[in-house]
């Protein structure tokens, strides 16, 4: 596993700076328009990958704290769970970035800059699907490690912070990978709301220089680069973090 | 005079209104001595052992460490469950941690002891039931019977004043419960408070000082070991022990 | 608003379908022909790597240009872009249940006479509906909320619509509202039935 995947990385290197080198040079002069724009496109990759790492870590973080609020909160806050979880991860990502620039403002007299709810929105919407993982994860340890924690004296919040978070953290981490693939292919969402993120900044190029296939054929590959390149690093997180013991049921 | 250790007085535990685990039982350990209950399986044995821990909460009576009263509400269960060594049937050591940690946890974050002193502990505990030089593997890289001493070290470290073993070999493979017995062997040789439920009765007939029948969530009867082998009184503890003694003849 | 409905709800189930034809046969072909195998990798990783609307823009604008013939039409390229899409996803459920099934089937229907083909048809396919049927949700919940990309290259569904409504009333709070409620009402009554339908058939079978 670890020889293809050394084999695989260096592919994706290699090919990405072919491709960068041929865009250089204008070997590939259906490319070479693309130089003057480079600075542009680096932009809105900066964009895409800030949105999707806010994202996928402020959805863990929230998602987590969603999870043990659903085990241990109490009827009121379960119900209150739910409905969040069902309105984002039942509606779509353009409906929640649209009801949190023109709805939420209007009904509460505040303004929200169109970052902030690109930010906002992921991190929440994701945080609706990493709960529910975090919860699948927690849930198989939970039983008897809460059981063998309590047995030597530790009080509830203490098994779960160092006893169950750390299994159910480990389970989660090819669900979570999968929820990172997610996440950056939906930030191309954001274009809706005008902020500048790499696919809009694609729409711009064709706009201006009218080289519509190569643009779009261009940006789908950095698309395809970034997400593969970390997927594969993930990957290679897990193998290492691994415990034996600890496994996920496939 | 020799002082309680642990007491039941009255105590009830249900499931559902048919399921009654617990049927007022009424019970006592002092220091020193080994305790063994025994009786046919879903009779609530390991349901009154929780109890006795706090890790069920009985529905009514009482319990008591020593001079403390566990079903008073207000009581810091915690500090008390600190002073009570349980090892389960199924061993449950905490996956995610090297053996060594998984006994300094409790000594660190319970009893709040400084790291170095706390190492040094568990690695006590390690040698005393001679797993010490598994100390940085993980629990799934030992064998059931390794694991199980573990368990046993994990509930020796806090120094508690008793300790309770829920069949502590009846998951393990036949081969394996004799490196768990030894230890609980060496245990008793040290002058342990234990409380064992198990099956295993040449064992029992050896270090307990007094064994108890369990039978559908009651003491039936209690004596010392030869009582049951040679004479018991009771019906139901008789039937018992003549099928326990033609499964041992078969096997 | 409600015409959106029916155009969200036929790229919806068009998509799935397309997906179920391709998604199918590949995960069949990933799990029993080794040779093209990662042929089916690629595939799937190419259109589970690429953002659908990247892929909705580059099929419409782009090759619409030297394709007029399907392209043109928004709304076929909408449904291919996530009908593809959906194969990549449906090859990775089916092949999970194809796990999950085991070996011992294939080698028993093999042990009777059976072609590799026709094992696969008579004894596996059915097998692998059923325990595929909770997976098969999410993705028709998925197909759903993600149909509403397809506004971007202005398919009339029910985001279109949506704005269309907003920008006429200049009421920014309902239409968006009401537009979350419809989505939701399509996705969580049909999953929920789906999976519920799926976990109990799967413990009937003994899956």
């Amino acid at each position: 596993m670890s020889r293809k995947l050394t084999v695989a990385i260096v592919a994706l290197l290699i090919s990405l700076m072919l491709l960068l080198l041929a865009v250089y040079y204008g070997k590939f002069s259906m490319f070479g328009y693309i130089v003057k724009y480079l600075p542009l496109v680096l932009d809105g990759l900066i964009l895409t990958i800030e949105v999707t790492l806010f994202g996928i870590f402020g959805g863990l973080a929230l998602g987590t704290l969603l999870a043990i609020g659903d085990m241990y909160g109490g009827k009121a806050i379960s119900t209150a769970i739910r409905l969040y979880v069902e309105f984002f991860r039942g509606s779509p990502i353009i409906i929640q970035l649209f009801i949190f620039l023109y709805v939420i403002p209007t009904l509460f007299h505040i303004l929200i800059e169109p970052l902030t709810v690109g930010f906002a929105v992921f991190a929440l919407n994701s945080a609706a699907y990493q709960k529910g993982y975090v919860k699948g994860a927690m849930e198989a340890v939970f039983e008897d490690q809460m059981t063998a924690g309590l047995s030597v004296g530790m009080s509830k919040p203490q098994i779960i912070l160092y006893v169950i978070l750390p299994q159910a953290l480990r389970i989660v981490i090819p669900a979570w990978s999968n929820e990172f693939c997610s996440l950056t292919k939906s930030t191309a969402a954001v274009l809706v709301i005008g902020l500048r993120d790499l696919t809009a900044v694609g729409m711009t190029i064709v706009g201006q220089t009218w080289r519509i296939l190569e643009t779009y054929v261009f940006i789908a590959v950095l698309y395809f680069v970034w997400i593969t390149a970390v997927t594969k690093i993930a990957d290679v997180v897990y193998e290492r973090k691994k415990i034996p013991g600890i496994e996920i049921s496939v | 005079m020799t002082s309680t250790v642990m007491e039941s007085r009255h105590l009830w535990k249900a499931y559902e209104a048919h399921l009654v685990a617990v049927k007022d039982v009424s019970f006592r350990i002092s220091e020193g001595e080994i305790k063994l209950i025994f009786g046919p399986s879903g009779s609530g044995k390991s349901t009154f052992l929780r109890c006795l821990a706090m890790l069920t909460t009985p529905d009514k009576g009482d319990v008591f460490l020593r001079d403390v009263c566990l079903t008073k509400p207000g009581v810091d269960l915690n500090r008390a469950r600190a002073r009570i060594g349980f090892v389960f049937q199924h061993i449950w050591l905490f996956r995610h941690l090297t053996v060594l940690d998984n006994v300094e946890l409790a000594l660190r974050r319970v009893l709040k002891l400084p790291k170095t002193e706390a190492k040094e502990r568990a690695l006590q505990a390690l040698r005393e039931v001679k797993v010490e030089e598994w100390a940085h593997h993980y629990p799934a890289q030992l064998s059931g019977g390794q694991q199980q001493r573990v368990g046993i070290a994990r509930a020796l470290a806090r120094n508690p004043d008793i300790i309770l073993l829920d069949e502590p070999t009846s998951a393990l493979d036949p081969e394996l419960t004799g490196e768990v017995i030894d230890t609980l062997r060496d245990l008793a040789k040290k002058g342990t408070t234990m409380l064992i439920v198990s099956h295993e009765m040449p064992f029992a007939r050896e270090i307990a000082d007094e064994m108890i029948f369990y039978d559908e969530g009651a003491i039936v009867e209690t004596g010392p070991p030869e009582q049951f082998f040679t004479n018991p009184q009771s019906e139901r503890a008789q039937k018992f022990m003549i099928r326990l003694i033609k499964k041992t003849k078969r096997e | 608003m409600l015409g959106g409905v029916s155009t969200t709800l036929a790229i919806s189930l068009l998509s799935l379908l397309l997906g179920l034809a391709i998604g199918l046969p590949l995960a069949f072909i990933r799990a029993y022909q080794r040779s093209s195998s990662f042929l089916v990798e690629g595939f799937e990783k190419i259109f589970r790597g690429i953002p659908e609307i990247v892929l909705m823009l580059l099929f419409y604008w782009g090759i619409g240009l030297y394709f007029p013939f399907p392209f043109k039409s928004a709304f076929f390229t909408a449904t291919f872009v996530l009908g593809l899409r959906s194969a990549a996803n449906q090859s990775q459920i089916f092949r999970g249940a194809i796990r999950g099934i085991g070996e011992e089937q294939m080698v028993a229907a093999r042990s009777l006479g059976f072609s590799k083909l026709r094992s696969v048809v008579h004894v596996m396919a059915p097998q692998v509906f059923i325990f595929a049927t909770p997976g098969l949700g999410s993705e028709y919940a998925l197909l759903v909320k993600d149909s509403a990309y397809a506004f971007v290259i202005g398919v009339l569904e029910i985001m279109y619509n949506t704005n269309v409504i907003r920008k006429a009333t200049m009421d920014p709070v309902t239409p968006y509202l009401v537009a979350a409620f419809l989505y939701i009402l399509l996705t969580f009554p049909i999953a929920t039935w789906l999976d519920t339908w799926g976990s109990r058939k799967k413990k009937k079978l003994g899956l």
